[in-house]
């Protein structure tokens, strides 16, 4: 307690130095804490439109239809959407057939992806179909009704309501046509999707390919994405009893958006990590400085009878309470940041086109932030710890002198 | 026995290759209750010696024994402790912690005994009466003057109730009135409480107050002389 007490008085010793310090450790501790909210915000933002477009939070394939694509490795739904819907912290299950086709108009053709969905579960939760209003989905998964893409739409030179022919290869090698009518239209932003996007009902979709009640994926959408290791171990112990068929993450299912985010992360650890070194220089040089100043005093301090432990200890205690007030004052800051940047956001309309892609989502230009109180606290700490580590040095240097030489210092 | 024995004691400094003698073949004794002083002119060695006397520094021939204690052979921490339990210092720029209140400051080496706080702060409520600066308990340094500083430099060295107090040019900061006052409550205490008190000055009026003169030149032992009291 004395310690504490002297550590805390000796802190306040040149109150401007300590105040600038502190505002240098605690905005520091601010910047990391908000810039880390606001790309974990956005992406939650990006993983989310893009796990609710794609592969869901976790997505169930045949082995080997991940690295081929390859349209024959489907398999039968049996009651794999109902058992996995009933584990705890599902909120969907999407079953979706991937057909490469030809789609033709009166005027034109154009390749294709034609997915196969269950309209009723995909219009809840897929964002691409989020402004199509009731009139403009498909009504059934064995209608003739297709949701197409704005470009493909210009491409076929076709309206809406009027009817085009996508043909694909039956499973039994020949080509298959259905006539099917444009009912809706998706502007999703992104080029691949926009030109080349048709949906239809996933009956109509097996019956291109002679695959009725099969799937090429069942994606998975959580409620809480945190849940999604738990909820992986849980789909996977229940699809054992079906061979062939293996569930993984979006990480896996969506690889470009993963290494995507973490390449952009890495960039910003790296920022972050400069920032935190000039802070641990600035904490070195003004403990140093600290010490430095009162050598004469350390001198009759060890004359007195304190031993050189205790005079090393005295500067960590120093250097701990700098760091644990940066620390609560940073986060304070940190939190008032991120609470701003979660109910405001950052607006880059102005600065980057309205479909700009990143990982294969469309960016959404006003960035929020989300809250990360593990990482805040994580951050909090290593810098409270880069502190006390700052002041090892001045300490062992304090703790070297002898009384004699001590007292010599002016 | 005596209580501090200095034995054909040497101390040489060494500046870059150059040997600097500042004691040669010092032999002393110092027994329970004196009021010693160690006079001479700068650079004689009344430092020095004060420093060997006091357990921070090691002598580079011969032997100190204080309290039994061989600093030749003792490590840097029994020497911590020694200094702590049984040597009090009073220093000639008084060198009060600036952060501490004066009262803290006399407290400092009762708190390095982790002596709890209430019965610290009554032992030197108690001392700051007997010194004549009560009252001044919750001032900082910065608002004290010379004399009221260096009581309160008394009073820490006191606090622990030491076997010897060393003091080096204890009044060479002060006005000769101050000076001779606290002479005076040194050597009281002295005679009050049998503390050992050994200074160092070159002023002839404080060298004149004292029991044992003993005066130290270029390093070498001059003259030792004792009043009969």
């Amino acid at each position: 307690m004395d310690h504490l007490f002297l550590a805390w008085k000796n802190l306040w010793r040149n109150r401007r130095r300590t105040i600038i310090t502190l505002a240098a450790i605690a905005f520091s501790i601010m910047l990391v804490q908000a810039a880390h909210n606001l790309s974990y915000g956005v992406y939650a933002g990006m993983v989310d439109s893009g796990v609710r477009a794609g592969s869901g939070h976790i997505a169930v394939y045949r082995q080997n239809y991940l690295e081929s694509r390859d349209e024959t490795l489907h398999f039968p739904d049996r009651n794999l959407i109902t058992e996995i819907t009933a584990i705890a912290g599902v909120e969907e299950v999407l079953p979706r057939l991937y057909i490469p086709a030809l789609a033709q108009s009166s005027r034109e053709s154009r390749g294709v992806m034609v997915i196969g969905v269950d309209p009723q579960r995909e219009r809840r939760i897929n964002p691409f179909l989020k402004e199509l209003n009731k009139n403009s989905m498909v009504r059934a998964t064995d209608s003739r009704d297709a949701v197409i893409g704005v470009r493909l739409l210009d491409e076929l030179q076709i309206k809406p309501g009027q009817k085009f022919v996508v043909t694909a290869q039956h499973q039994d090698g020949k080509l298959h046509s259905e006539l099917l009518r444009v009912r809706g239209v998706i502007k999703s932003g992104m080029k691949d999707i926009d030109g080349s996007l048709i949906m239809i009902g996933r009956e109509r979709a097996g019956l291109l390919t002679g695959s009725s009640g099969s799937v090429h994926e069942l994606a998975i959408i959580l409620t809480n994405s945190d849940d999604k290791e738990t909820v992986l171990g849980q789909v996977s112990t229940l699809i054992e009893a079906h061979p062939g068929i293996e569930a993984v993450n979006w990480e896996r299912a969506m690889p470009n958006l993963a290494n995507a985010i973490k390449l952009d992360y890495a960039s910003q650890k790296f920022i972050f990590l400069i920032i935190l070194l000039i802070v641990t220089i600035g904490v070195i040089n003004t403990l140093l400085m600290s010490v430095m100043e009162r050598m004469r005093e350390f001198g009759v301090i060890l004359a007195l009878g304190s031993k050189p432990m205790t005079l090393r200890i005295m500067i960590m205690t120093e250097a701990l309470m700098l760091g644990l007030l940066a620390a609560a004052i940073g986060t304070l800051l940190g939190s008032l940041a991120t609470w701003y940047l979660v109910s405001t956001g950052i607006d880059l309309a102005a600065f980057v086109p309205e479909t700009l892609e990143f990982g294969g989502v469309v960016f959404d230009p006003i960035m929020r932030a989300s809250w990360d109180p593990a990482w805040m606290v994580k951050i909090a700490g290593y810098v409270t710890g880069l502190t006390l580590l700052a002041s090892l040095y001045p300490a062992i240097k304090a703790g070297r002198i002898t009384p004699v030489e001590g007292m010599r210092h002016h | 026995m005596s209580l501090i024995e200095l034995k054909n004691v040497s101390k040489i400094y060494r500046l870059g290759n150059q040997e600097i003698p500042a004691l040669t073949n010092v032999s002393l004794t110092f027994d329970e209750g004196e009021f010693a002083v160690l006079a001479g002119p700068s650079g004689s060695g009344k430092t020095t010696a004060l420093n060997l006397i006091g357990c921070l520094d090691r002598p580079t021939s011969g032997e100190v024994i204080v309290s039994n204690l061989t600093l030749g052979t003792a490590s840097s921490k029994q020497l911590a402790d020694f200094r702590l339990h049984h040597i009090g210092f009073i220093f000639q720029s008084y060198n009060l912690i600036p952060v501490l209140t004066a009262a803290e400051n006399a407290e400092f080496t009762l708190m390095l005994q982790k002596v709890p706080k209430l019965k610290r702060r009554k032992i030197v409520c108690q001392l700051f009466a007997d010194l004549g600066i009560d009252g001044l308990e919750d001032r900082r340094p910065a608002d004290l003057s010379g004399g009221q500083q260096q009581r309160v430099a008394i009073a820490r060295a006191m606090a622990a109730n030491p076997h010897v107090i060393l003091a080096d040019e204890p009044t060479a900061n002060l006005d000769s009135h101050t000076a001779e006052e606290l002479l005076a409550l040194m050597r009281q205490l002295n005679q009050e409480k049998g503390t050992t008190f050994i200074f160092s000055s070159h002023d002839d009026r404080v060298i004149s107050q004292a029991q044992r003169v003993i005066r130290l030149e270029d390093g070498r032992l001059a003259d030792d002389s004792k009043e009969s009291q």
